[in-house]
């Protein structure tokens, strides 16, 4: 049977605990995976199951619910499968599995957080802001996974008094921090005035970034390994008025 | 703001130095802009493969010393310009408002006088501290032969300062250095070094060189060993605390005649940077690593080698071996050796176990057992070839100074 939930972690621990027993479970809630012939049900999020089942499975393992945070957050094809076998796991142990790396469960999971924890530290160095005329800053962005809030509590340490947009265009909502107060808005398109210097800084920026390659040891296949092309997109070292690489 | 031609000038002074790294210091935000990040981070990445952490510069490239390898040397025909305090505070608070970096590391050629040259470097520093009130990472170059004092004053608001080595041996640097001396060099590090033991000793206030230092030398321009250098580099991380030590391998960008032509080869410092890992991470002394007066093998990595050296301590169980003894195994890094510490606790690990673990067991299976099973080659001839295959495969496809995962990892965290 298939369980396709909404994505909300509510949801999925309803599902879960339907799911449980069921061998051939396929927890997910991505329509386009639906395959023909399976049996589907729609899970309704149901807030006091996902409660209970949430309070059960705190007492085999503290932490897990972190766990399931960032799992949820994936933009893996099968991340909730991978959740679903994975808290299948712990609730079978009754105890912390976290470590047990030689299980295909927790391997997958601690895989699928990796990716999602490791992308939530590249976006701290390759986000991109752009100041503007007001003096607040705009960046946006579009991570595989859905971390833009996550990355709030970096930025707002250190640039406490200038408000900022991070806006996720892929998802279409934005993490907002006003100077005082942090939110999530759903965000469709945003236009920015930019500020006078802006253009001007950007263009110090490529021209730095021009300079301080050596040019005799071009390594491209690396520099693209640690900063793949998708996320260039957002950064004006690569939006440069000549091309930067010959 | 700074025109685009001198910084573009002042950018290609300083990116031969190879530090950039932005890790070790948890400078915390007391109002204004910035902080430290302790694991490092990295905001873009070169075609070169290098990443850009911090902005790096020189104050200025005119300079009253001579080093032979030196693009911006005395002799040199190249222009000359320089910026004021007050222009790089600017920029690198407008490019760390946009994120494009994670601090500043600032250097300068010697113009006029070393003591006039740090206390402009100083001015700078201190600016963005106080005025700016910033507080990102700052790297500052130490200028030989300053006063102490301007050092001193130096490290309170820098996070780390660094002295090149220049070139392995004093002999080298007489020649090719011939203003700056070992001690010119060794002395400020040495007094950074016991300033901050002082400074943690005494449990004072505030921060001082929270980083501490580095140095880098140039490899390829002098005669000097790898056996060699490796014990100096051992005797810099025992005797001075350092955090790291850089290499960079030399690059013809003058022409002079005590100086070779050639470009020295990139392994060269791919495999003194694997000998560097195995000093700080792995338990290696420089004494196992290399005898005196040879150079690393090319065709094997510094670990590889040492295993084969040493077939006594092989093969090893990985169920039951120790964490010191899986992290001399060829191909089982830090991670992979913590992964096996985890999972063993809880079953009896195999081959199979291994393999969906994800720790690549194409030089491991040689030196391991698990569960008392042995995949590798029989004997050490078969061993050394298999290894050595690998190694020019890898190298003929991805040559570099980061293709070891952890070397990677740390790249990515802006450690390197």
């Amino acid at each position: 049977m298939t369980y396709l939930t909404d994505g909300t972690k509510e949801c999925f621990l309803t599902a879960f605990l339907l799911a449980f027993s069921d061998e051939n479970a396929v927890v997910t809630s991505a329509q386009a995976q639906l395959s023909l012939g399976q049996k589907t049900v729609f899970v309704a999020a149901d807030h006091d199951r996902a409660a209970r089942a949430e309070k059960r499975l705190l007492t085999f393992d503290k932490g897990c619910m972190e766990d399931l945070d960032y799992l949820l957050r994936s933009g893996m094809d099968g991340h909730e499968q991978v959740a679903f076998r994975y808290f299948k796991l712990l609730a079978e142990k009754k105890a912390p599995v976290r470590d047990m790396l030689a299980e295909e469960e927790v391997l997958l999971a601690s895989e699928c957080i990796r990716k999602v924890t490791y992308e939530i530290h590249r976006m701290h160095g390759f986000v991109r802001f752009l100041e503007s005329a007001s003096g607040a800053l705009y960046a946006p962005l579009s991570p595989d996974n859905d971390v833009v809030d996550l990355l709030v509590p970096h930025f707002r340490a250190r640039l406490p008094e200038f408000p900022f947009v991070l806006h996720d265009v892929k998802r279409k909502k934005a993490a907002v921090y006003d100077g005082k107060n942090t939110f999530l808005a759903p965000l469709e398109r945003a236009e920015v005035m930019l500020s006078a210097d802006e253009q001007a800084w950007q263009a110090l920026w490529q021209r730095y970034y021009r300079s301080v390659n050596i040019p005799q040891r071009e390594r491209l296949k690396q520099m693209k390994g640690y900063m793949p092309v998708r996320y260039w997109k957002f950064m004006p070292e690569f939006s440069s008025r000549e091309p930067f690489l010959t | 703001m700074i025109d685009e031609r001198r910084l573009k000038i002042l950018t290609e002074g300083a990116k031969y130095d190879v530090s950039c790294s932005s890790s070790g210091s948890k400078r915390k935000n007391t109002g204004g802009m910035g902080n430290g990040y302790v694991a490092g981070c990295c905001h873009s990445f070169t075609p070169d493969g290098r990443c850009i952490s911090l902005l790096k510069i020189l104050l200025s490239n005119n300079c009253v010393y001579n080093c032979r390898y030196c693009p911006n040397r005395l002799d040199a025909d190249v222009p000359r310009v320089s910026a004021t305090p007050e222009e790089i505070a600017e920029l690198t608070i407008d490019f760390y408002k946009r994120n494009y970096i994670e601090g500043l590391f600032l250097s300068s050629a010697v113009d006029g006088s070393p003591n006039a040259t740090m206390e402009k470097l100083v001015r700078t520093v201190k600016l963005l501290r106080t005025e700016y009130r910033f507080h990102g990472y700052i790297h500052l170059k130490g200028i030989p032969r300053a006063d102490a004092s301007l050092i001193h004053e130096a490290a309170k608001y820098a996070d780390r300062m660094s002295y090149n080595i220049e070139l392995p041996s004093e002999r080298s640097l007489k020649l090719l250095a011939p203003q700056k001396s070992k001690e010119s060099l060794l002395l400020p590090m040495r007094q950074l070094y016991e300033e901050k033991r002082e400074f943690s000793a005494e449990k004072r206030k505030g921060l001082f060189l929270p980083a501490g230092q580095t140095t880098q030398m140039i490899v390829g321009a002098s005669p000097e060993t790898d056996g060699q250098i490796v014990r100096l580099t051992q005797s810099l991380y025992r005797g001075m605390g350092l955090k790291r030590v850089y290499y960079s391998s030399y690059v013809p960008v003058v022409h002079d005649s005590l100086l070779p032509d050639l470009p020295a080869g990139q392994l060269r410092e791919h495999r003194l940077y694997q000998a560097d890992w195995l000093l700080r991470f792995y338990g290696f002394t420089a004494e196992e690593i290399a005898p005196e007066n040879e150079n690393l093998p090319l065709d094997l990595d510094p670990k590889c080698a040492w295993a084969l050296r040493n077939p006594q301590f092989f093969p090893v169980e990985v169920n039951r071996a120790p964490l010191e003894m899986l992290l001399r195994v060829p191909g089982i890094g830090g991670r992979s050796a913590q992964k096996i510490l985890q999972a063993r606790r809880y079953t009896n690990l195999s081959f199979e176990h291994l393999h969906k673990m994800r720790v690549v067991l194409k030089r491991a299976r040689h030196f391991i057992t698990a569960s008392g099973k042995f995949y590798g080659a029989e004997n050490e001839t078969a061993v050394r070839k298999l290894l050595i295959a690998n190694e020019s495969m890898e190298n003929a496809t991805q040559l570099s100074l980061f293709s070891t995962p952890e070397t990677a990892l740390s790249a990515l965290t802006g450690e390197l």
